[in-house]
């Protein structure tokens, strides 16, 4: 240990800090690879940890790689490296003076002196070094023992926020507190003022445990929690989605439409060379005595496929309307001209609101406009007179409902009609595929009339069902 | 380490001095990466609003270092001939032409096809030399001879397969030739990279990059950039005028007014021999800083508030 100068052991606490730093970034959803890493570390060699904004800005130049990155970083940055509140010594002495000298480090040992107010029976737990390292605030004593028992206790295995206490109750053994309990057990009757006391330190220690397990956690297992939560959400029946947890769904929803765009943005550029134009590859040939050196090719000229969703907002199917028509707004840079209908009773078009206001309140209009009892005949007649016409083979129309017409006339005719000119015609049914056909549910009819019918009820399936439309393939 | 490269821009403070002498006002933030660009070797992407200074930070970048400056603009459909290097077709063809009867002396008395065409290696790859190559952007940065500096201005409008075409460029610094081999870097170019934000980069370009995003600047600095770029403005205008750009970009509109647009703005009201900021003046030379009517419409519809803004 004497070897290592006191330099190279710094640096390599250090970089260590760092190193934790970066797992504390990831835990924040900032990708950092083992590369920028290196980088990282790069940078705080070249910088010195001396000046922290420099340092901030030469990390934040290596790890953040986008706008939204950087507001994290930073705001991270500063959780992490927050100067560290100096509480010297000299200070708590002076507050403990007054009760008495014998708070003195020399003057432990002779704990058979009697004090002013007679036995102290605190000195019986004296020489318990948890309980010195206590009494006298001793910072960096009471940081090692923490941290070894820490280490003991395997805190960074942590992975579920549900294991904190858990993990507190390890370490606090770890350190020796029993036998801090104990006394306390056994001042409580006969000494009130000593148990008060050590119950005080006890409550302390337990304190800076809880904050180093919580640290733990969030660099270690927040990631983790959060890719468990957001799993489960993705799985769970839209209808259940109650409130608190609209935020992470948007989210999470927000995060796959940027996937699905990405992907599919990308694939219709690659493809869109086509078959070779001879007769201009001739033509351009003519400089180059005939030799074709310069080939013009022809493009492939792709429609960007439009969306019409008409979805039921009456109250059974309300909630997933509200979740398809979220989701396809989210996705508005891959498919910009979609048209959205909602009905109930009457149908009328609800695009405008949808560009206009923000998608929530846009949602509640439509609850208000056009709800009622359901009815897909007159909605069908409703939308074959407004839209039918602009129905081509570049137009996938969405229906999203339940199928349960109340026994009315579902006229199936209008939809084989609009199966007829549109490019694809995908019914999705929040119920799932056992109840189809059950009731008053018309599914198994309707079914035939569409080239694809789908239950759809999770995040992950309407995931699946956009993807599909997207790519394209019928 | 290659400070020895560019030497000026092995301090930070000195950095903003150099780039401050230069006439570019700069941040602690970019000094410190351009230091570390300078250092670590590694490219510098740069992203913000339209108008904050990103491409005049790299071109006084190689102002202050004193090397060249190679400027590459993407826009779509930008491909490795446009980009890389090409080969000089019609030199080819026209040398192929004149050297036919050359060639005849070469295959004279060659017996058959097989003697002919080796021969013919003899001569190796004549035709694919660095004579019958034209450099491109990216090629040229690479043959500097001491560095220099490469732009790659607005990335992002260019496609995403020329995205991976730069991986190459940007990582090692080299350009692979299938007839010719790989060139080395001559000596490393200072690289940056800027983009609009108009579409997200590929993570392999970013994980390659240091990363800077400028903002719209602090009042102060505003003033400090006016101030040095226009100096005939008095110091109590400059303020006044800052402030009130301020306001506008506070404003919802299309396009906020960008720091190019405030010095225009500046110069006009010098030009304009203008020596107070009032309404009327205002209300004319608006158009200067807003470039669209409803932008111009919405404006002056606060010009009282945003008047009073400027007033401090």
């Amino acid at each position: 240990m004497s070897i290592d100068s006191p330099q190279t052991a710094r640096a390599a606490t250090s970089s260590d800090q760092l190193l934790a730093f970066v797992q504390y970034l990831r835990g924040k959803k900032i990708p950092v690879s083992p590369a920028d890493t290196l980088d990282a570390i790069e940078v705080a060699e070249l910088v010195g940890y001396q000046n922290r904004s420099l340092l901030k800005n030469g990390l934040a130049a290596a790890l953040a790689k986008s706008r939204h990155e950087l507001s994290v970083f930073e705001s991270a940055f500063d959780d992490y490296f927050q100067p560290i509140p100096e509480r010297p010594l000299a200070s708590v002495q002076s507050d403990i003076q007054p009760d008495g000298s014998p708070t003195d480090a020399p003057e432990q040992a002779p704990h058979t002196d009697p004090v002013a107010q007679g036995e102290d029976p605190l000195d019986g737990l004296r020489g318990n070094s948890l309980f010195d390292a206590l009494e006298s605030r001793d910072e960096s004593a009471l940081s090692v023992a923490i941290e070894t028992a820490a280490a003991e206790a395997k805190v960074e295995e942590i992975s579920l926020f549900t294991q904190r206490g858990q993990y507190v109750r390890k370490i606090l053994d770890a350190l020796g507190d029993e036998a801090l309990r104990d006394a306390a057990i056994e001042f409580e009757q006969s000494e009130p003022a000593a148990f008060e006391a050590v119950q005080a330190l006890r409550e302390q220690l337990r304190e800076r445990v809880r904050d180093r397990v919580e640290r733990a956690y969030l660099i270690h297992a927040s990631a983790a929690t959060e890719d468990l939560l957001d799993e489960s959400l993705s799985k769970l029946k839209l209808g259940n989605v109650d409130h608190s947890q609209m935020a992470r769904l948007k989210r999470l929803m927000d995060r796959m439409a940027r996937k699905l765009a990405a992907r599919h943005g990308r694939r219709r550029r690659r493809y869109r060379r086509g078959k070779l134009h001879v007769g201009e590859t001739v033509r351009r040939a003519i400089p180059t005595d005939g030799i074709p050196f310069n080939p013009r090719w022809r493009k492939i000229e792709r429609k960007r496929p439009q969306i019409m969703a008409i979805c039921d907002v009456s109250g059974s199917v309300a909630a997933y309307a509200k979740f398809l028509l979220m989701f396809l707004y989210a996705l508005q840079d891959v498919l910009p001209r979609t048209r959205s209908f909602a009905f109930s009773a009457a149908l009328g078009e609800v695009s405008d609101l949808f560009a206009t206001l923000p998608v929530e309140e846009a949602i509640e209009r439509v609850n208000f406009k056009y709800g009622g009892a359901t009815d897909y005949g007159r909605a069908l007649q409703d939308f074959s007179e407004l839209a039918l016409a602009e129905v081509n083979s570049a137009t996938t129309v969405i229906v999203l409902g339940d199928a349960r017409n109340n026994q009315a006339d579902p006229r199936l005719d209008l939809l084989g009609e609009i199966k007829a000119r549109a490019r694809q015609l995908i019914w999705l049914n929040p119920e799932s595929t056992r109840l189809w056909g059950t009731g008053d549910s018309e599914m198994l009819l309707v079914k035939r009339h569409c080239h694809l019918a789908k239950e759809c009820n999770n995040l992950n399936q309407l995931e699946r069902i956009i993807d599909k439309l997207l790519s394209d393939k019928r | 380490m290659s400070d020895t490269h560019y030497p000026a821009l092995s301090d930070i403070d000195a950095i903003q001095q150099a780039f401050e002498s230069a006439g570019y006002i700069c941040t602690t933030r970019i000094a410190t990466v351009v230091r570390l660009a300078a250092a670590l070797e590694k490219p510098v992407l740069i992203e913000g609003p339209p108008g904050v200074g990103k491409t005049e930070l790299a071109k006084t970048c190689a102002m202050v270092v004193d090397r060249p400056l190679v400027r590459l603009q993407c826009y779509e459909g930008l491909d490795e001939s446009k980009a890389l290097y090409e080969w000089k077709y019609g030199k080819q063809l026209l040398y192929t032409q004149l050297l036919k009867e050359q060639l005849g002396d070469v295959l004279d008395g060659a017996k058959g096809l097989t003697e002919s065409m080796e021969r013919l290696h003899q001569f190796g790859d004549v035709f694919y030399s660095e004579a019958f190559l034209e450099s491109r952007p990216l090629l040229k940065a690479m043959e500097e001879d001491n560095g220099g500096v490469l732009l790659i201005d607005e990335i992002d409008k260019a496609d995403f397969e020329f995205e991976s075409l730069l991986l190459e460029v940007l990582s090692d610094f080299q350009v692979s030739i299938p007839e010719l081999g790989t060139i080395q870097a001559h000596s490393k170019p200072l690289v940056f990279l800027t983009s609009n934000d108009t579409r997200d980069l590929s993570d392999a370009l970013k994980r390659r990059c240091l990363h800077l995003h400028i903002p719209f600047p602090s009042v102060e600095l505003e003033a400090r950039i006016v101030a040095s770029r226009v100096p005939d403005l008095a110091q109590s205008m400059t303020d006044q005028l800052v402030r009130f750009v301020h306001a506008i970009r506070s404003l919802d509109l299309k396009k906020a007014p960008a720091i190019s647009e405030t010095v225009d703005w500046a110069k006009s009201l010098v030009l304009l021999h203008a020596n107070d900021l009032d309404g009327s003046l205002v209300q004319d030379t608006l158009n200067v800083l807003l470039k669209y009517e409803e932008d111009i419409q919405i404006a002056e519809g606060q010009l009282p508030k945003l008047m009073a803004a400027a007033a401090g």
